[in-house]
């Protein structure tokens, strides 16, 4: 082991160490880099076995799913008849995208904007203000669900996607993932676009956003999933059930004094998919770094 | 900075456009529930012509109220029901909020409740509610003991219809491997019947019953079977000095010491415990039956009788209950319709029960129904028995017990003195405590 | 209502606007609170005004909807801590909290780490494998995890057939083995969702720094620590203070995994506070008390956290 003599971590960069480079170890590079396989491999094998069972499960009849089956079953074809029999699968599909694709869109480009709003224009006020806002998530969504419902009432939005989506845009949270990752925004490009004359918002538009492309893919990740599980307000605020989405079916499900576990996990399945679609498409993003935005 | 205002004026109309967006989108998109229109606001209907029902569970409680409403359009051509579907948890929650927030304009005109849960909501929310005053119901038709749940200040709040009445199941192939008949099992005490399926385990390795650990639900049917309850008339709770709870978690400790109970962590486990055959009977209210016939393979196996009795405790029978639910009439319903309604099929067709029961399983309250030769019908599942005969004549003998207000808090604070007793407390302190949490709760 | 000071030590010293004029400045400062009002007018909208009225909720007492100002003002935050079923949940809560959120964050740290690395392969699969838990519905992983941990599940075997124990564990019927359930839970379902803000921040750090770390000799431990860390601290405190939030606020995994038990040792503050609104005899009042008692809390440790990691320097 080489000692550093001088690691110093100043404004993102690196003080040379006095000492030389360090010399190759003579261990073969993928027997070094073994452990790290390996871990991750076993890290990776426990976090999916729970997606296999629910595979599996979805092609197996109820009695093997509760007998805890590992093996693939011929059942999933009746499954999937049964499912559509018994809910309007295809409603609930579309309504939960419809809610989950509105309120991410919105919530990004409400949130993202305030974020960077925070951080590049920063000032003690603005900084109180923030801390204000982070309270509003700090409070259990049962104790606010009833003063927020009756709000609704009062403007007559009970039974619309309006209502479901409107109280999701806003969060702390996203305004907070903004204002965090607008700390590592340089402020040398920051000045370079004021020169050029461009004006605050296209600075945010043009330059902000494509910088941040990694932040945007998990702030999208995120605020999907939420939605897309989100279950207590849909299920309270769409009074009359005419826009059902996929957490209410699969607690339709459940409901019955005979649970058919097969079919339950088919449609868990289904509900879980499309989460695991969007993360599988914007992961992408995690892969390059800061791209050429910027340099 | 002109630009930028521009701009920022560009994403406000764009968000809200969006907004528009959403919001047009509620008016062309398609239904989900089980009606074909669903009217905006549930009642208030001046046709007079349609009714909106919540309630949950597509094989049982939704398709009964389908026969139903195909049963009223025989008289009633232009009928319509519009059913939506809604798990008891979240029809509670729903029930709470419309309460809280005045909002009861959006109760649907029927919805169905948990037997348990009548006290709680009729007292706290008697808003919510329409009385059977004059709906012209006959209530004699249906066991006391279920008509007692929905009953407030003696007026009837709930009709009767999922049956909870507890039915004790055994393999009968198991059984007889031991040497022991279903007759054996029949009107039996707790002492008897533990000696015998002492024995059946030695003989066959498995156990009589099975249950979730944490849950008290074996020893509220114990308690409800010797017509005792957690609270007085007066509503106050009566779990410390109350001989028939401490015989009945005496009972329950005995049970599964001696290995002929097996406790399991979850209810999906329990199920399990009998498709899986691992487990030779189950003592649970009516609707278990379902469960244990998805185990196919089992056919003709099982057979019912009703369950042990307490031994030593006032009044007690070998009948209980555990579960079931009534239909409700909101305060904001077609009154006349809805009870009308009710009247001629719950309350008033053979034909209607003879139709959902063997389809479903879901067995009449109403007496008269009872009387159908389709209740007689043997049933190849459970050794050719009829058991539907049974199950209702089973029904009527089950004593009514005080559910009350705070029978949640009570229940969930017995489950906790269970699990402290099993652990090795002392059963008067784990009592005392239960009693001290309920009476916090009512503070 | 209290606020949590962010207040930087040294505020306004990397607004490059400072030395050009108070009128660009203040113009700035402006278009600043423009891009932040319509997010904080909908927060006050759909967030302030019912915990207004939450609030005005906790200083009422009555069952039902037929609700009275209670005498004293204060009297459901004095039931608080007579209630020995919300202590409880409270100190089960905290359990969950100091165990499991740091154990979450080093872990979510270390995989980011590792899969920033430009010469490692299969990273998209890798990633993707590690967020699928959270991904997953509820359901079936609460399924799944009371299977492995049943009285005659996988777990049992495995530790009787490596002869650890002698008699099969029933994992949920006992307090500190339903917490440990539960625990591993939080930790299997949220790694890898804090690990993607950590791979987005990854992202955002310009990769020569790395490099240039490599290149002077630091080892992988080393690096993490000095340049890793720093580097990725605004993400960090964001995670931590979430997670606080999140754990503080625990209701899935009481509900679903152990509905709180046994003997409501292994509930939750957040389910406590259902089963008071909606289960049992409906006591809104109490309710809301728990729920601001709840806020207080994570108020106070986020502004701990806030103190301690969001200084500007």
């Amino acid at each position: 082991m080489i000692v550093v003599t001088s690691l110093v971590v100043e404004n993102a960069t690196v003080v040379r160490p006095l000492g030389p480079a360090p010399a190759s170890r003579g261990v073969p590079r993928w027997l070094r880099k073994a452990p790290t396989y390996i871990f991750l491999t076993i890290v990776a094998v426990a976090s999916v076995y729970p997606l296999y069972f629910m595979v599996v499960g979805a092609t197996n009849t109820s009695p093997d799913v509760l007998g805890s089956r590992l093996l693939p079953g011929g059942n999933l074809f009746a499954n999937f008849r049964a499912l559509v029999a018994a809910q309007d699968l295809g409603g609930a599909l579309w309504h939960s995208s419809l809610n989950a694709v509105l309120t991410t869109i919105a919530a990004l480009a409400v949130c993202s904007i305030a974020g960077y709003g925070f951080e590049v224009f920063h000032s003690k006020g603005k900084d109180r203000v923030m801390s204000l806002l982070l309270l509003a998530m700090m409070i259990p969504f049962a104790a606010t669900m009833i003063p927020l419902f009756r709000m609704f009432a009062q403007f007559g939005l009970l039974n619309s996607t309006f209502a479901v989506i409107l109280p999701a845009i806003s969060t702390p949270f996203l305004i907070l993932l903004f204002r965090q990752s607008a700390r590592s925004f340089p402020h040398e490009v920051l000045e370079a676009a004021r020169i050029d004359g461009l004006s605050e918002f296209w600075i945010f538009v043009r330059i902000f956003v494509p910088t941040m492309r990694s932040t945007y893919a998990a702030a999208a990740v995120i605020t999907f999933m939420n939605a897309w599980n989100n279950f207590l307000w849909p299920r309270v605020i769409l009074v009359a059930n005419r826009y059902q989405t996929m957490p209410m079916l699969i607690s339709n499900f459940r409901a019955g004094y005979v649970i058919d576990y097969g079919v339950l996990m088919l449609a868990v399945l289904i509900a879980s998919l499309p989460t695991m679609i969007v993360f599988l498409v914007l992961q992408r993003s995690f892969a390059n770094g800061i791209t050429g935005a910027i340099k | 900075m002109k630009k930028s205002t521009t701009a920022l004026a560009v994403l406000a109309a764009a968000s809200l456009s969006l907004g528009l967006a959403a919001c047009g989108s509620n008016n062309d998109t398609g239904t989900s529930t089980t009606g074909a229109a669903t009217t905006g606001a549930p009642s208030g209907d001046i046709t007079g012509k349609t009714l909106t029902v919540w309630t949950w569970d597509p094989t049982f409680n939704i398709y009964a109220m389908q026969e139903a409403e195909k049963v009223y359009q025989k008289t009633h051509p232009d009928f319509k029901l519009t059913i939506v579907e809604t798990p008891w948890d979240d029809l509670q929650t729903k029930l709470t909020t419309l309460a809280q927030s005045n909002t009861t304009d959006q109760l649907p005109d029927i919805f169905l409740v948990q037997n348990n849960a009548y006290q709680k909501n009729v007292i706290n929310y008697p808003e919510l509610f329409a009385d059977y005053g004059n709906a012209g119901i006959d209530f004699s038709q249906f066991p006391q003991s279920v008509v007692d749940y929905s009953v407030i200040d003696g007026k009837n709040y709930g009709l009767p219809f999922d049956n909870g009445a507890v039915i004790a199941g055994y393999r009968t192939d198991v059984l007889q491997q031991a040497g022991y008949k279903l007759d054996d099992f029949t009107d039996l005490t707790w002492s008897d019947w533990l000696t015998k399926a002492k024995d059946v385990l030695a003989k066959t390795g498995k156990p009589l019953l099975s249950g979730q650990a944490n849950s008290s639900d074996t020893i509220m049917m114990m308690l409800q079977s010797a017509g005792a309850s957690l609270f007085d008339a007066d509503g106050k709770p009566t779990i410390v000095d109350n001989a028939a709870l401490e015989k009945a978690i005496a009972t329950y400790q005995e049970l599964v010491k001696a290995g002929v109970f097996t406790e399991v962590n979850s209810w999906d486990e329990y199920v399990q415990t009998f498709v899986n055959g691992n487990v030779a009977g189950t003592i649970n209210g009516c609707w278990i039956l379902g469960s244990i016939q998805s185990a196919t393979a089992q056919s003709g196996k099982w057979d019912i009788t009703d369950m042990p009795k307490l031994e030593g405790v006032d009044g007690a029978t070998n009948y209980s209950a555990n579960g079931g639910s009534s239909w409700a009439i909101s305060a904001n319903a077609n009154y006349a319709l809805a009870a009308d309604f009710l009247k001629s099929t719950f309350a008033g067709s053979t034909e209607f029960y003879d139709t959902i029961l063997p389809s479903s399983g879901a067995l009449a309250n109403w007496a008269p129904a009872a009387k159908s030769a389709v209740y007689a019908q043997p049933q190849a599942f459970f050794s050719n028995d009829a058991i539907y005969t049974k199950i209702v004549s089973y029904a009527g003998k089950v004593p009514s017990n005080n559910t009350g207000a705070y029978y949640y808090e009570a229940r969930d604070a017995v489950s906790t003195a269970i699990t402290k007793i099993m652990g090795g407390t002392d059963m008067a302190t784990a009592l005392k405590e239960a009693q001290d949490t309920v009476e916090f709760a009512m503070q | 209502m209290s606020t949590i000071d962010l207040t930087p030590d040294q505020a306004g010293v990397r607004t490059p606007a400072r030395h050009r004029g108070t009128g660009l400045e203040k113009k700035r400062s402006l278009t600043g609170w423009i891009f932040l009002l319509p997010a904080a007018l909908l927060i006050c909208w759909m967030n302030f005004y019912p915990m207004i009225q939450a609030f005005l909720l906790s200083l009422q007492s009555g069952k039902g909807a037929k609700l009275t100002w209670a005498h004293p003002a204060w009297y459901n935050y004095a039931r608080l801590f007579k209630d020995p079923q919300f202590l409880q949940t409270l100190k089960t809560t905290f359990i969950y909290l100091v165990i499991q959120v740091p154990i979450m964050l080093i872990l979510a740290l270390i995989l980011a780490t590792l899969l920033n690395s430009k010469t490692l392969r299969f990273k998209g699969l890798f990633r993707t494998a590690i967020f699928l838990p959270c991904a997953v519905s509820l359901v079936s992983y609460s399924f799944v995890f009371r299977t492995l941990f049943s009285t005659d599940g996988p777990v049992n075997d495995a530790l009787m057939g490596l002869h650890l124990i002698s008699s099969p564990v029933n994992w949920l019927a006992n307090a500190g083995t339903a917490r440990f359930v539960i625990i591993l839970g939080l930790l299997w379902r949220w790694t890898g969702y804090n690990m993607v803000f950590y791979l987005a921040g990854l992202q955002n750090i310009d990769y020569s720094t790395f490099e240039a770390a490599r290149i002077d000799g630091a080892g992988p431990v080393k690096t993490f620590i000095y340049v890793t860390i720093p580097q990725l601290k605004p993400m960090i405190l964001l995670t931590a203070i979430m997670s606080t939030n999140g754990t503080l606020q625990l209701f899935d995994e009481s509900w679903n995994l152990t509905q709180g038990g046994p003997a409501n040792m292994s509930m939750s503050m957040s389910h406590y506070l259902y089963q008071l609104s909606f289960q049992n005899n409906p006591n809104i009042g109490y309710g809301s008390a728990v729920s601001y008692a709840i806020l207080i809390m994570v108020a106070i440790l986020a502004l701990i956290q806030m103190r301690v990691g969001d200084r500007r320097d």
